[in-house]
């Protein structure tokens, strides 16, 4: 896939960041995905049930996400829920963005430095 | 569980199952329980606020959701059409040519019938009496003050001539209002410059003064800054203009529009409309009232109250038979471009939008018929996506969404089509009748953009929702499987469709044999018979009053007029009349007559019968035949003048042929006596018959009374006409130098020859035959779409016979010529039946005027419309078959064979 084609998703929308980011470490269904973003976050993102929803499906059709074949070990798997992974597409637009993220942040932090001497 | 949970928990299941199929379908399940974990745990954590954000978090995404799923939907519709560019193609055409239409019909109403009066201030509040009334009554009208705000009472429109420059410029014949001081005031007009009339100025004796029009003001003045106090010659006398209206002020009813303002306090001499002591006299029933109602009176109230004023006013007569049954006042709303009533509003409005609604509903209907072969095709993938576990709801609505998308791009094109169409009538209406309309105001706005895409959505729904229906209706089973024909409604010979093809067919043929007919038989008899000699004819008409003559002053020229000119040595004949003939067929005076007791044998018969007035010599200028007895002299002139003070004297006239036998039956008219309302006749002649309008069912009766001095003087709206039969080029110009020494003052209106005259003729017909013979086209085409659809239907309903043909052997042509049999059927059938109607047409026609009898003669003989018109229908008819049946030769063999 071509870099171009995962670089057309910048900016992410903070809410596929934080889908994306969570489907990251492993696959997750929709109630994992909502549960990891509140504790990663202190409480203070929640993405709401219509709202997450919405962006899987959103996700799925870009290729970013897809449902996954594969289920947790029996004593954890919940069989009438859906499960989502990353595809490819996902992990390089996960990437490329945390990347972005980063150097935004650095450019934050010379700044503050240049600041502080002057 | 807490209640709030719980309540905001089963509103959340009630919005989560109202998303799409297709979304419930994946995610419906999943969010729902989400929500259900969720709700407790963020009713922990963020209070009851957190339950109306969840809430509201669903309630906005479910629209989302359905919007797109609508944008998927049009983006597949597009696909889908471009793909099927020759279908998308005849439905956008045809579609815009029927919005069109109804856009341009839809555009002329609002701007002639909706519009509100320009100009003026709160213009619903303004009321017109429907007939005109004494000015008498005017002023008892005037004081009921608990029903009306104010009220004026005006006469017009009434032609001025009008000459702005002193010197040296010629006067011009403008219309304008003869208006009672209120007139702006009640209409709530603001000048532009200057000031308007005021009750406590203009009495009768004051200075004569004028207010004219914004347009007036351009077109004659050039805008002149100081034109306010500069004088103008109104009818041959001196006015000062003290005011000019405000742009776009064209009077009261601007149908007729006005440009010259002058108060009744005038004297006679200036507009002789006013003589006869108009302002007091309570008989004659000259003037229009307009009236601003009162705060919160409705129309019915205003006509109840100002009817008693006029039923008492009336009892005040001394003549006891008046009739006083009904309502004696009628009032209609005054604030738009003409009097209508709520009836006629709603009459014109109704019929005219039956008759496009009927257009677009045709259009529609063969639109459908088309469709609903092409979803026949497509049965297959719609099995497929309804056996994936798609809606039939939402397929339905992607179809319709694809026919919606279709007649929005009709629609976009309609309306260039109208804006065409629109400037096409505007610059008609210029030509036609440049100054006397009010320029219409055609223009496109915002309405009429909404109304455009309301039809488009209506028409869209209209022809995709039945088709859509039908698609979704499929047996999965058979369908699914290879190239399979399901369930199609067997071939019914007379078949609502069927039946339904042959009359557009049928339609759409007779009206373009019966234009094509009159456009050739026109062309080739080079005009019409009139029923005189035409040849080296010329008119011209003459307003001695105002030019500023006298009574005495024009009963002088009437005396020597003629005589003058037949001295001139090309005149060989001359006379006046009250009317050119073949002029405006709209202006006709019909009058009731009586044979009294005495000549009919105690019996009173009332005879309807049009009156015009000629002056002497009139037939024999116009070269037309006596019958009997003897026409008007130089004596019959002078005679009426004399017994206006005496009216019991009887008065000579002269029929016509179809008079006479109406009024007279075999006997011997001549000395007979006629009885009109006070007056009595005695004929004294009777001449051939003769048409004076083109069109006009058979000779109407006429009564000829003889032009006097006093008609002369006061004149109609268009003057009295001259009629001149001489030789030469430049007769006008040697009549002109001739009155230009004798009268100098007198104007010579619109002279033209009498070959002129009839041309104008010409025009008006040839325009109504384009615009039938354009509706005649455009029902072919809509007639060809029709079976076009129907073709289609034929060749899927025969695919698997046509398969075993191809497979046998059958070559394409004999394929072809299957598939186009039944088509052909469908053409021929709707075709004698057209060939019938249009002969049948004709028939009437030819039966009613002689004029078409003529005309069709030469026309239905021709060869190029007995030829070309079966040709141009086959040739069509062929087109719109061919191209859906050539799909039949299309049909692979091995899989119609294998169903």
């Amino acid at each position: 896939m071509a870099k171009s084609d995962a670089a057309a998703f910048l900016p992410l929308k903070a809410n596929w960041f934080h889908v994306l980011l969570s489907l990251a470490g492993q696959e997750q269904h929709g109630y994992g995905i909502m549960q990891e973003v509140l504790e990663r976050t202190d409480g203070k993102v929640r993405l709401w049930p219509a709202t997450l929803y919405g962006s899987l499906k959103r996700l799925i059709e870009e290729g970013l996400i897809a449902e996954s074949e594969e289920r947790p070990a029996a004593e954890l798997d919940d069989a009438r829920r859906r499960y989502y992974k990353l595809t490819r597409l996902g992990r390089e637009v996960l990437d490329l963005e945390s990347e972005r993220l980063e150097e935004l942040v650095r450019v934050i932090h010379r700044k503050r430095e240049q600041e502080a001497y002057e | 569980m807490n209640p709030w949970v719980r309540i905001c928990v089963a509103l959340y299941r009630r919005l989560a199952r109202a998303f799409p199929h297709e979304f419930r379908m994946i995610y419906g399940e999943d969010m729902e329980r989400l929500g259900e974990d969720a709700a407790p745990e963020i009713f922990h954590r963020h209070g009851f606020l957190g339950l109306v954000r969840l809430l509201a978090d669903i309630a906005v995404r479910l629209p989302a959701e359905y919007l797109s799923e609508l944008r998927q939907d049009a983006v597949y519709a597009v696909r889908r059409l471009n793909k099927q560019r020759g279908f998308a193609a005849v439905g956008v055409i045809s579609l815009a040519l029927a919005v069109g239409i109804c856009i341009v019909f839809f555009a002329q109403v609002k701007g002639m019938m909706f519009r509100s009066l320009p100009g003026a201030r709160d213009s619903e509040a303004l009321a017109g009496t429907q007939r005109a009334i004494s000015y008498p009554l005017f002023e008892r009208f005037r004081q009921q003050g608990n029903v009306t705000a104010s009220a004026t009472a005006f006469i017009g429109p009434v032609p001025f001539g009008i000459a702005v420059d002193e010197a040296t410029s010629k006067a011009e014949r403008v219309f304008g209002h003869l208006v009672s001081p209120e007139y702006f005031e009640t209409l709530g007009v603001t000048p532009r410059a200057g000031r308007f009339f005021r009750a406590e100025i203009e009495k009768p004796g004051s200075d004569p003064v004028v207010v004219i029009s914004e347009r007036f003001w351009r077109a004659h003045l050039h805008a002149d800054a100081g034109a306010v106090g500069r004088t103008l010659r109104v009818n041959g006398h001196q006015a000062q203009i003290i005011g000019i209206g405000p742009e776009g002020f064209l009077g009261v009813y601007p149908i007729n529009p006005a440009d010259i303002f002058v108060p009744v306090t005038a004297e006679p001499s200036v507009a002789p409309e006013l003589s006869q002591d108009i302002l007091r006299n309570r008989e004659l029933a000259r003037f229009r009232v307009v009236l601003r109602l009162g705060e919160g009176v409705t129309l019915p109230e205003a006509e109840a109250a100002l009817d008693i004023v006029a039923r008492n006013f009336e009892l005040e007569k001394p003549d006891p038979h008046r009739d006083q049954k009904g309502r004696q006042v009628r009032l209609v709303s005054a604030g738009g471009m003409m009097p209508l009533s709520a009836e006629q509003r709603t009459m014109l409005f109704g019929v005219n939008g039956f008759l496009l609604g009927t257009i677009l509903l045709l259009a529609c209907a063969n639109l459908a018929t088309l469709l609903l072969a092409r979803t026949h095709e497509r049965q297959k993938e719609t099995a497929i996506r309804l056996a994936a576990g798609a809606s039939r709801f939402r397929l339905v609505r992607g179809l319709v969404t694809e026919s919606v998308i279709l007649s929005l791009a009709g629609s976009l094109l309609g309306l260039v089509f109208a804006v065409w169409l629109l400037d096409v009538s505007r610059s008609l209406a210029l030509a036609g009748q440049s100054a006397q309309m009010v320029q219409p105001d055609y223009s496109i706005d915002l309405w009429t953009l909404l109304f455009a895409l309301g039809v488009a959505v209506l028409a869209g729904l209209g022809f995709g929702l039945a088709p859509a229906l039908a698609a979704v209706r499929v047996d999965l089973v058979p369908a699914l499987k290879e190239g399979a024909v399901t369930s199609l409604r067997a071939y019914r010979r007379f078949g609502l469709r069927n039946q339904f093809v042959v009359f557009q067919v049928a339609s759409a043929l007779t009206m373009l044999l019966v234009s094509g007919y009159v456009v050739i038989g026109y062309q080739k008899s080079t005009g019409f018979d009139p029923g005189f000699d035409a040849s080296d004819m010329y008119l011209f008409s003459l307003d001695p009053a105002r030019d500023g003559y006298s009574a005495t002053e024009s009963a002088a020229l009437l005396e020597r007029l003629p005589q003058r000119l037949l001295d001139l040595p090309r005149v060989q004949a001359i006379s006046l009349v009250e009317r050119p003939p073949f002029g405006d067929p709209v202006i006709q005076t019909n009058t009731r007559v009586s044979v009294g007791k005495e000549e009919n044998g105690g019996e009173e018969v009332v005879h309807s019968i049009a009156k015009l007035r000629a002056g002497a010599g009139y037939f024999a200028a116009l070269r037309v035949p006596l019958v009997d007895g003897r026409e008007f002299t130089d004596r019959d002139q002078r005679l009426e003048s004399a017994s206006s003070q005496s009216p019991r004297t009887e008065i000579p006239v002269v029929l016509n042929e179809t008079a006479a036998r109406q009024i007279f039956g075999a006997g011997n008219p001549l000395d007979r006596r006629i009885r009109e309302e006070k007056e009595t006749y005695f004929v004294i002649g009777v001449v051939k018959d003769v048409k004076f309008a083109f069109m006009a069912a058979k000779p109407a009766a006429t009564i000829f009374l003889p032009l006097t001095a006093e008609n002369f003087n006061r004149g109609s709206a268009l003057g009295t006409t001259v009629v001149l039969r001489g030789s030469g080029p430049d007769i006008m110009a040697e009549v002109r130098r001739e009155m230009g020494v004798t009268d100098p003052r007198l104007t010579i209106l619109s002279a033209r020859t009498m070959g002129e005259q009839l041309r104008q003729f010409d025009s008006l017909i040839r325009w109504t035959t384009v615009m039938n013979g354009s509706l005649g086209v455009f029902s072919l085409i809509l007639a060809a779409i029709g079976l076009a659809g129907v073709t289609a239907h034929t060749v899927l309903r025969r695919r698997k016979e046509i398969g075993i043909r191809i497979a046998l052997g059958a070559r394409r042509g004999q394929v072809l010529r299957l598939v186009l049999k039944e088509g052909a059927a469908l053409v021929v059938v709707g075709s004698a039946l057209g060939f019938a109607g249009a002969y049948g047409l004709t028939r009437a026609f030819s039966a009613y005027t002689a004029e078409l009898a003529q005309i069709f003669d030469t026309g239905t003989g021709d060869p190029m419309l007995l030829i070309g018109a079966p040709l141009l229908l086959a040739g069509l008819t062929f087109l719109a078959c061919y191209f859906p049946a050539r799909r039949s030769t299309r049909i692979d063999p091995v899989a119609a064979l294998r169903e």
